[in-house]
């Protein structure tokens, strides 16, 4: 598997004259840390405010929980260049996610309200503020807090204690109009959400090294959550103009679309049906196969045994109840109700009626549509 | 091999002294793949289950990243195909430097599956080479930085990273930018104007590829191979596990007098099955004991797609020692196990924790002596991708791809006609059109000629075949032209086939009469069903005298058949003819079974079928195939094939085996010579003319043909004779062209008929070429045959060679009608097959006097 390029275009972190080293890197650290808090807050829509290189939301994106997932930077050029790494790849229609997912990048300023941008679970701003002059970090809290107003807002920033253990004791990038201490930056925040009726937590990456605890983390993070829910919520949707511009936006392949969850449906159910059919054909040939086959079990538990076992034995509790495959001629026959209490059919069709509609003209029923039909001996099986 | 080992091997391939090779020698370009289409490598971002570290060092001061690297060797390299466009064969042929086309035969309307992109008259490209101050190895950067410029935000534009292409001139021979990375540190750019190029120069028409690349993305295609593919509106054969995605080969490329964008119709399979549950199924199915063996049978080899990016891997080994539950260490340094690192990285749960892990070696892009480095795949999240490996011998999967993917005209024609208008009215794809300053034009049309059909010449009986594609009918009761009586053959057949095979006799008997064919009883021999056991009757019947072995095989397994045909092709050189006993099971198909079979052994015994009116008295027509050893790499079969009298009906047949990887022979002068004296020593003088197909070319060695084959040839003819030598001809034949051409009756379009031949506007103006539809396709649309011809003493008329080489299309002896190359180039192909498949060695030279491998 190929990861070079997880470097690249961030090269600069780690210029060679800096002493301190973090392992893994800090831009890693802070990433690490948006995505835990997706992780434990399941958030179904997702902002990354400066979303610059959209390494960020190329992490998020596998995350299943997300359902929209949103970038804004103000280089287009950046956004134009960068935006295919978010397309679904081939494995996302083959195997398709469980909820839907839309991407969209958006060329724009933070400092501009668009009424797309309203409603989001959670908007991540990290190491952005430092980049605005006085005048622009004024406008900012208003925009993001008072007007996006997202349910949870991460901010980091760089922590100026931290900076006397570099050598060089001028800002840590040319572009960054200030860096703050914990307690500027504590400051600036409490007031924020008090301002705008949030609850603030600080905390940080980029543990500073033995001796030098006093300093704080290399990067500050605040964590803002919203206190009251969202009464005027209602009242704000959709009024705002479109101010971004959209550089690019995808969506990706989910169950929830019908002809995906057809698909998977179908294939599942192939699957199952020559399954049992195996199986009956070794119950046939029981005689001749036994020794072998009771070997088999054992054997192949020394890889397998993770599928075939959990698969068996959860589903034949249900899957006993359930009327079993049988054979006429040489046809074989499943029925709609075995096959519904596979429980991941069973999650994906919820009744058999909805399963005989998803089979539709794929798959051969018998003549009242109760059972798949298909033949018993399928040369493929050979 | 342990996590370090591989670390290792990954420190090795990027220590920082092959970086700096690389750059010293950017001239130093090795093969090409094309200019990299720009936004290619962005979705390649998040890292995986690389199982080796990285020193901190290499990460800072000389960035390891292997796309960096490569950039800088990329810049202008040319694709193989079009690299075989510059070579110009034609100029020396002074007998077609001015006009190329034939007369003859009656016009027909064509429309083409090329469309014309107009480019402005006074268009040029610009090419720019760009340094970074500081410089950046990270080709990603380096794109990035140059796109997020303001400056040329608003231009088209191509980078690779190093160097650029404008459409527009920019104001400065050399412009200096100043960008500033993400985190805030300034790089200079520095852009200097290297060259202008006009819209012929074979660099733009690498840079329209990468253009109409970009715009096939634009339409949501993905790129898979080299063609691109919509996931949106697969074909699913569900009970078979695969979906097929449409898609589209596209190519920009300067035919006869213009810029011509070629589009066909593709299809890629994909299979909904994950190599675990590959691996569960073979499980259950296969018998316990052999089941790692057999598991690595049928996997090594195969090509896998990731779930979780975009990418595919060759699998070369399964380490069954390793578990999901396993650690490996991460590029940080920090171990983490297969399943945490998956969950972490891509939110996926592995429901099996006891599968192995399957290994895949890295190619090293690099070229440098390091170790090759490894990657670890999990069989549940890697797919499967191309058809199944018994596919070929499962008749209903390959009817269901076939029913899907092979469109007739009619509807391979709304493809690209719904292609063509998203060209024009997709938003993105006309302003990228737009910027370039291109147009995307109007499908072309063109007038072919159909040249006349071909009278079948009998023994005696002349026949006017009621159609060209199969004459089996017109041709039945009619002599053969000449055929030795069987008189000492041996049948070897297992205990159930008997009555089969005495059926068969008999019925080859009524066959064989009115052919001219006389067949008496063989020596029967009964033996036990496994191959062993037919080789040990072989072995013990088969002596010098006898004229022909027939076994009639109890199934398909290919190792009866291999072995049979090692042993009677070389080792005991005797003609021989298997048969399937399910095959002569066939009610009511007996008839035409048994004809068929007695044509070949006819053939085998060393007799002639039938002839076709050649006009030029004394001609030697040669066919020559190359192709790969099935089992070993770097083997390749060469296969000559050459008439040695002159109604073009007996054939002298040899293959060779060569060790190495180039499709180029090596052996052509011994073979010749060999056709030469075989011809001498039946006709009593040398051919006046030698006409040679070649087949079996690859993209790229055209130039290799002509300063390595045709010598080779030259050199064997003109030493043959002191005085008058034959004159010589070598013709390229391909068959996997991009040109499609389609009849237009009224409303409907219809493959067009056979013997359509067309030599203008597809064809190149630096070649002596043409197409010509020779076969029918009874499904789909027909696939022109392409020939180049690349040498040419003999001077025929563009038409004569063009009706030459239909009628060498009548003379292949195992099918009944009309095939898509001249008869002796399938008589090679075929011959090469053999050789390649089964017998892996040479066949004894004592059976090239006939057609033994039919």
């Amino acid at each position: 598997m190929e990861c070079s390029s997880v470097v690249d275009g961030n090269v600069e972190e780690v210029p060679s004259k800096k002493v301190i080293k973090f392992n893994p890197p800090l831009y890693k650290q802070r990433y690490q840390f948006v995505k835990n808090l997706v992780e434990q807050h399941q958030p179904k829509k997702v902002a990354d405010l400066g979303c610059g290189d959209v390494c960020l939301l190329a992490i998020l994106k596998y995350q299943k929980c997300i359902e929209e997932l949103v970038g804004v930077d103000i280089n287009e050029g950046r956004l134009k260049w960068n935006g295919s790494r978010l397309s679904p790849c081939v494995g996302d229609h083959l195997d398709p996610r469980e909820l839907d997912l839309a991407i969209t990048l958006y060329h724009g300023s933070v400092l501009e309200k668009d009424c797309r941008l309203l409603g989001f679970d959670l908007a991540a701003c990290i190491e952005l503020i430092e980049h605005f002059d006085s005048e622009d970090l004024a406008k900012f809290p208003e925009v993001v807090f008072g007007y996006m107003s997202p349910a949870m807002i991460v901010i980091s920033t760089p922590n100026s204690e931290f900076n006397s253990l570099f050598p060089c004791a001028v800002f840590r990038d040319s572009d960054h109009k200030f860096e703050w201490s914990r307690m500027q930056f504590q400051t600036w925040a409490l007031d924020v959400a008090s301002r705008y009726n949030y609850s603030v937590e600080f905390t940080g990456v980029g543990e500073p090294p033995t001796g030098a605890e006093d300093v704080g983390y290399c990067t500050q993070i605040g964590v803002f959550r919203k206190k009251a829910e969202a009464a005027e919520m209602a009242v704000l949707e959709h009024h705002g103009e479109h101010v971004y511009e959209v550089v690019y936006t995808t969506s990706y392949p989910s169950l929830q679309q019908i002809n995906y969850r057809r698909r998977v449906v179908i294939y599942l159910v192939y699957r199952e049906v020559s399954r049992l059919r195996r199986k009956y054909q070794v119950s046939l040939r029981q005689d001749e196969l036994e020794a072998e086959f009771v070997a088999s079990g054992n054997q192949t538990g020394k890889f397998t045994s993770g599928l075939p076992v959990p698969v068996l034995t959860e589903d034949d509790k249900a899957m006993e109840m359930a009327p079993q495959p049988f054979c006429i001629e040489d046809k074989f026959y499943v029925p709609l109700q075995r096959i519904i209490a596979y429980p991941r059919l069973g999650h994906l069709c919820g009744n058999v009626e909805k399963l005989r509609e998803f089979l539709g003209d794929m798959i051969e029923l018998n003549c009242d549509g109760s059972a798949v039909k298909v033949d018993l001996n399928d040369c493929s099986d050979f | 091999m342990s996590g370090r080992a591989r670390g290792r091997a990954r420190g090795m391939a990027r220590s920082p002294v092959a970086t700096e090779v690389g750059r010293l020698f950017p001239s130093l370009r090795s093969s090409p793949p094309s200019i990299a289409l720009i936004d290619n490598e962005a979705s390649s971002s998040s890292d995986c289950a690389r199982t080796s570290r990285i020193s901190q060092k290499c990460k800072c001061g000389i960035s390891s990243s292997d796309s960096g690297c490569t950039s800088k060797e990329r810049g202008g390299k040319v694709r193989r195909d079009v690299m075989d466009l510059s070579v110009c064969t034609r100029e020396k042929l002074t007998h077609v430097r001015d006009c190329k086309t034939g007369s003859s035969g009656i016009p027909v309307k064509l429309v083409t599956n090329l469309f014309n992109l107009d480019v402005p008259q006074d268009w040029q490209l610009y090419q720019y080479h760009v340094t970074y101050s500081p410089d950046i190895e990270s080709r990603r950067l380096r794109i990035a930085l140059l796109y997020s410029h303001r400056e040329l935000s608003n231009k088209a534009k191509a980078f690779d990273g190093v160097i650029l292409f404008l459409s527009q001139k920019l104001e400065e021979k050399v412009t200096e930018l100043s960008s500033e990375t993400q985190r805030g540190k300034t790089v200079k750019m520095t852009i200097t104007l290297t060259r202008e190029l006009p819209a012929s120069s074979p660099v733009c028409i690498q840079v329209f590829n990468i253009i109409f690349k970009k715009i096939l993305k634009k339409l949501s295609m993905y790129q898979i191979g080299r063609n691109f593919y919509k996931p949106s509106e697969p074909v699913e054969i569900p009970q078979h596990k695969l979906s097929l995605w449409p898609g589209f080969a596209v190519s920009v490329s300067h035919f006869e007098s213009k810029l011509l964008l070629s589009a066909d119709v593709s299809y890629k399979i994909l299979r909904n099955e994950t190599v675990l549950e590959f691996m569960t199924d073979l499980c259950h199915k296969s018998s316990v004991s052999c089941f790692t063996q057999t598991c690595e049978k049928q996997l090594i080899g195969l090509i896998v797609l990731t779930r979780y990016n975009n990418k595919t891997y060759r699998i070369d080994d399964i380490d069954w020692s390793v578990k999901p539950t396993h650690t490996f260490r991460k590029r940080d340094g920090a171990e983490i196990t297969y399943v945490d690192y998956y969950k972490q990285q891509y939110d996926i749960t592995l429901s099996d924790l006891n599968q192995p892990v399957l290994v895949s070696l890295l190619k090293n892009k690099k070229n440098d002596n390091s170790e090759a480095q490894m990657a670890h795949l999990i069989p549940e999240l890697c797919f499967l991708t191309g058809m199944p490996g018994q596919a070929t011998s499962d008749f209903q999967l390959m009817k269901a791809v076939a029913k899907e993917t092979r469109l007739d005209p009619l509807v391979r024609q709304q493809h690209l006609a719904r292609l063509a208008d998203d060209f024009q009215r997709n938003k993105d794809a006309r302003f990228e059109l737009e910027t370039w300053g291109l147009h995307f034009g109007c499908q072309m049309s063109l007038t072919g000629r159909i040249a006349p059909a071909e009278k079948i010449i009998m023994q005696d009986h002349i026949c006017h075949p009621a159609s060209a594609a199969d004459w089996s009918k017109d041709i039945r009761t009619c002599k053969v032209l000449s055929a030795r009586s069987l008189n000492k053959w041996l049948v070897i057949c297992s205990n159930r086939a008997e009555s089969v095979t005495e059926n068969f006799l008999n019925c080859l008997r009524r066959v064989g009469s009115p052919m001219g064919f006389n067949v008496d009883h063989p020596k029967i021999i009964k033996v036990q069903e496994n191959p062993a056991a037919f080789i040990h009757a072989i072995q013990k019947y088969v002596k010098y005298e006898v004229q022909l072995v027939m076994c009639i095989l109890p199934s398909i397994q290919t190792s009866y058949y291999d072995s049979i045909k090692k042993y009677l092709s070389s080792d005991c050189p005797v003609p021989s003819q298997c048969v399937r006993a399910q095959t002569l099971n066939k009610q009511g198909m007996m008839l035409s079974v048994t004809t068929k079979i007695a044509m070949q052994m006819i053939c085998k015994l060393g007799g002639e079928l039938w002839a076709v009116e050649i006009p030029l008295k004394s001609l030697m027509v040669v066919g020559i195939n190359v192709c790969k050893d099935a089992f070993s790499q770097g083997t390749m079969v060469v296969g000559f094939v050459a008439s040695i009298n002159p109604r073009i009906t007996r054939w002298f047949s040899r293959c060779i085996l060569q060790r190495t990887t180039a499709h180029v022979a090596d052996c052509l002068k011994v073979f010749m010579i060999g056709a030469l004296n075989r011809w001498y020593r039946n006709n009593h003088g040398l051919p006046a003319r030698i006409i040679v197909y070649r087949d079996g070319v690859g993209d790229g060695q055209l130039q290799t043909l002509v300063d390595y084959e045709v010598p080779q040839l030259l050199s064997s003819v003109t030493e043959a004779s002191s005085n008058t030598s034959p004159t010589l001809s070598v013709i390229v034949v391909r068959k996997k062209g991009m040109p499609r051409f389609l009849a237009e009756t009224g409303r409907n379009l219809q493959n067009p008929p056979l013997g359509t031949v067309v030599d203008s506007e597809a064809t190149r103006p630096k070649w002596y070429d043409f197409y010509l539809i020779s076969q029918v396709a009874c499904r789909g649309t027909v696939n022109p045959t392409y020939y180049n011809v690349i040498y040419d003493d003999n001077g025929l008329k563009p038409d004569h060679m063009q009706r030459l080489t239909f009628k060498l299309c009548h003379l292949y002896y195992n099918w009944m009608g009309l095939i898509s190359i001249p008869a002796p180039c399938q008589y090679a192909r075929k011959l090469t097959f053999l050789v390649a498949q089964s017998l892996h060695k040479e066949p004894s030279l004592e059976l090239a006097n006939s057609l033994f491998y039919l």
